[in-house]
């Protein structure tokens, strides 16, 4: 007979060391009941912020890297000579503090910042600026083309940089507020580049700690910080937290002080949850459905203007985003400069879908596959609500899913019919946008389309070129209302970011780029 | 057995990820991708050269210790994999102790009265740990200790020894819920085969008190099938952590596994890969050690 109190210590057991665990280490779920509102007052020194984001950063090499993670982080350690203002549209003075431009407009010369360090105590100099945009214009794999019209930098004396531009360039201060023009110290300090980007040193306000991969980045406050009293925090932390619920609850818990784009269902709960803020961020992304003219009937303009009548814009918004955003009227978002409030891009309109497919080349409707990587269920929604939307023009439409990377390929490679994409600006221009999106001969075949209208290509180049602003205007609104009338996409809507922090979080601003300055944020005490 | 075993998966695994469509300087590039950058990247990894060649290239580095470069993250691919190797190691090995703890306990209660109300209750209860998705137990349990009773941290590692073993509990607890009703019933049924033999009687007769009669006669006896099915799920365990690591934010190498097919980061998967088959192959010896060590029989056979 098995005696009972053997099996009772072995249960015993298995309580102690539930109670080990749990008084185990320093308690990490400190509590966050801190009154909501509390003070809003003066900035508070101290602290550190964990924010718990969706995936973990790339690397840390400015000029090659594309992945926002990593680049919402090293943000925070380079800096540019002009900055993204808040509201998206202009760009204001950073290291550089003002510029001066030559009446033939192709040379610029800029002052820089007096008094301005890198964490390492060397001062930032001219020869700094002329390595750091030099090297991102050598960068064969990265963002090397924002850099394109620039065809020399010069360092005439320790505060000055001059920049000889090859063509009147309007988007030279946008370009250059890019991070990738995010300036280093010169000849990185001496290390390869490789070495240099382990521990990066810039003029930011926050320098190089750790980086555990899959698991945390942090930053330090940088004590020799041009700007007075900033940064507040003593330090950034970024958690690698893929799971859309661990990060509500890390953050309902205490554990992290902002969650990464929190899941849309959850933005209504999360706006009424108390000493949590729920942020909704005006961003510049647009998602769009993109039709590949190189493949039949999508040639026909009729047929991709009566797809576009057909989608119910608010719908999509409803169901995918829960009511937070907009449809979307333009090729450019809102908060773009030289956005056309009055852009006709298509809206629902069942009629006029109907006239427009009994005009085309296949009015009795047509089969045809729409592209989307596997795995996003967003995409998957959107997809399933324009299937049955089709379905009155006679077009029956099956959903392709692949695995993310070769639905990628696919779509680059133009081997599909409609597909779903987006886009988030990098710079305060259209500039980038414009040439990506109407321009066959741009590397990108106009947003994978192969759409081609001469008018607006031709509008598009002419606005790089000219600098004063209200003919860069009607040009724009050239592209924008072509693009409109052509539907070479159906622009679907547009979407904030969305970001939910706990209340003692002070300061947190995300500019429609994407861009934060960790140095303006404070934590409240509890 | 280790070496043919490691090969033949690698091999596998190699071309299998080759073969499939995508393109790790696609993932890099994104939307930005042009032909030329993309030829750039597959000069500088060594990608445009044939296939054999590649594979005997990995080869080679293998032989020198040397899993070859993580294509998305720009430094050694040993390096990222002996990082994230830890976590995953200590949700195993935690989510085994605890399974046992639980294990053994209900298997002697069961087994202890036949058909009784306990018996039953230790057969069907944990069959719900079985039947539950392990994120869905997994949130609940984070909802339950970490939200509400605020006794652990939500997710994550933890740092030091005690704080390894103070965040990883649930994540543990998690893995042994799902591990214990395999374990608990193969347990029962060996002890109840155990109590039906004759050495017991003989040593009931003998006075032996029910203390040692349970640890000397009848649990070494009962325990030896039952480390052939633990062994087996551990084994399966080695892969099956992704879905834990993910829910709970651990900086495993399952996690690392996914992110990496998906990112077509081909030195991290194929290191990965050889890791895991390594795991597997020893934790099949460490399983026939156990073996051999609590079944004297099978020691003298040898």
């Amino acid at each position: 007979m098995i005696h009972r109190s053997t099996a009772v210590k072995a249960l015993i057991g298995v309580a102690a060391l539930l109670v080990v665990a749990a008084c185990g280490s320093s308690g990490s779920s400190s509590s966050s009941s801190s009154s909501s509102g509390g003070s809003s007052g003066a900035p508070v020194k101290g602290g550190n912020l964990t924010f718990a984001a969706v995936q973990d950063a790339q690397s840390m090499n400015a000029t090659t890297v594309f992945d926002n993670n990593s680049i919402w982080i090293f943000e925070q350690i380079y800096q540019t000579l002009y900055t993204v203002t808040n509201d998206g549209k202009g760009v204001k003075p950073l290291l550089a503090t003002s510029y001066t431009m030559s009446s033939d407009k192709k040379t610029y010369t800029f002052t820089l910042r007096k008094g301005v360090k890198f964490s390492n105590g060397q001062p930032m100099t001219s020869a700094d600026v002329k390595f750091s945009i030099d090297q991102n214009r050598k960068a064969t794999q990265g963002w090397a083309y924002l850099d394109s019209a620039i065809s020399s930098v010069d360092a005439p004396s320790p505060d000055t940089v001059v920049i000889h531009l090859k063509f009147p360039w309007a988007p030279l201060l946008a370009d250059l507020s890019i991070f990738a023009n995010g300036i280093v110290p010169n000849n990185y300090g001496g290390e390869t580049e490789n070495q240099f980007y382990q521990h990066p040193i810039g003029t930011g306000p926050f320098k190089w700690d750790y980086w555990h991969k899959g698991s945390a980045l942090k930053l330090v406050r940088n004590p020799l910080y041009w700007e007075k009293g900033k940064p507040y925090l003593d330090s950034v932390t970024w958690t690698d937290v893929p799971n859309d619920n661990t990060r509500l609850l890390q953050l309902k818990g205490g554990q992290a002080q902002v969650d990464q784009t929190p899941a849309w269902s959850t933005v209504a709960s999360l706006k009424s949850t108390p000493n949590v803020n729920m942020f909704l961020f005006p961003s510049t992304q647009t998602n769009y459905l993109a039709f590949n003219e190189n493949v039949k009937p999508f040639q026909d303009v009729h047929v991709r203007r009566a797809i576009s009548l057909a989608i119910n814009r608010n719908a999509l918004v409803k169901a995918v985003l829960f009511g937070n955003g907009k449809p979307a009227n333009s090729l450019f978002p809102p908060q773009v400069p030289y956005y056309q409030k009055a852009t006709p891009g298509l809206q629902f309109n069942m009629t006029q879908a109907k006239q427009e497919m009994a005009k085309s080349s296949v009015p009795h409707g047509f089969t045809t596959t729409i592209l989307i990587p596997s795995g996003n269920s967003d995409y998957l929604t959107i997809s399933t609500i324009m299937q049955s939307e089709l379905k009155p023009l006679g077009i029956k439409v099956k959903i392709q899913q692949l695995d993310p990377n070769t639905a990628n390929t696919n779509f680059q490679n133009q081997k599909y019919d409609m597909s779903l994409t987006l886009w988030t600006m990098d710079i305060p221009d259209p500039d980038e946008l414009a040439t990506f999106a109407v321009d066959p001969k741009s590397g990108a075949k106009s947003f994978f389309t192969s759409y081609n209208n001469p008018a607006v290509v031709k509008a598009t180049h002419q606005a790089e070129t000219t600098t004063v602003p209200a003919q860069r205007q009607t040009l724009y609104n050239t592209v924008q209302t072509g693009a409109a009338n052509d539907a070479f996409m159906a622009f679907l809507y547009y979407s904030p970011y969305p970001y939910a922090t706990t209340s003692n979080v002070h300061g947190f601003f995300v500019t429609p780029l994407g861009n934060m300055h960790m140095e303006d944020v404070w934590l409240s005490k509890p | 057995m280790l070496i043919p075993v490691a090969f033949g998966v690698t091999l596998i695994v190699f071309f299998m990820i080759h073969l499939i469509p995508g393109d790790p300087a696609r993932t890099i590039l994104g939307i930005h991708a042009t032909p030329q950058r993309i030829a750039i990247l597959h000069r500088e990894w060594g990608l445009n050269r044939p296939l054999i060649s590649q594979y005997l290239l990995f080869l080679d580095r293998i032989l020198h210790g040397n899993l070859g470069p993580s294509l998305y993250y720009g430094v050694p691919a040993t390096t990222i994999i002996l990082q994230r190797l830890p976590a995953t190691l200590w949700l195993i090995v935690y989510a085994t102790v605890i399974a046992v703890l639980i294990s053994v306990p209900l298997a002697m209660i069961a087994a202890s009265r036949k058909d009784g109300v306990r018996d039953h209750v230790v057969r069907v209860v944990p069959l719900f740990g079985l039947g539950m998705p392990p994120f869905w137990l997994g949130i609940l349990l984070i909802y339950a200790f970490s939200i509400t009773l605020k006794l652990f941290p939500v997710s994550g590692y933890g740092s030091g020894f005690f704080g390894h073993l103070h965040a990883m509990f649930l994540p543990a607890l998690t893995v042994a819920i799902a591990l214990s009703p395999v374990v608990i019933r193969s347990l029962r049924a060996s002890m109840l085969n155990v109590l039906g033999a004759e050495y017991i009687t003989t040593a009931r007769s003998k006075g032996v008190p029910g203390h040692r009669l349970f640890l000397r006669h009848v649990l070494r006896n009962a325990v030896i099938p039952a480390v052939t099915v633990l062994g087996i799920n551990i084994g399966f365990l080695i892969g099956g952590t992704v879905i834990i690591e993910n829910v709970f934010a651990i900086p495993g190498i399952g996690q690392l596994m996914l992110n990496s097919i998906f990112e077509r980061d081909f030195p991290v998967v194929q290191g990965v890969t050889l890791v895991f088959a390594v795991m597997v192959v020893l934790l099949n010896l460490g399983a026939d050690i156990a073996y051999a060590t609590l079944d004297p029989r099978v020691r003298f056979e040898r």
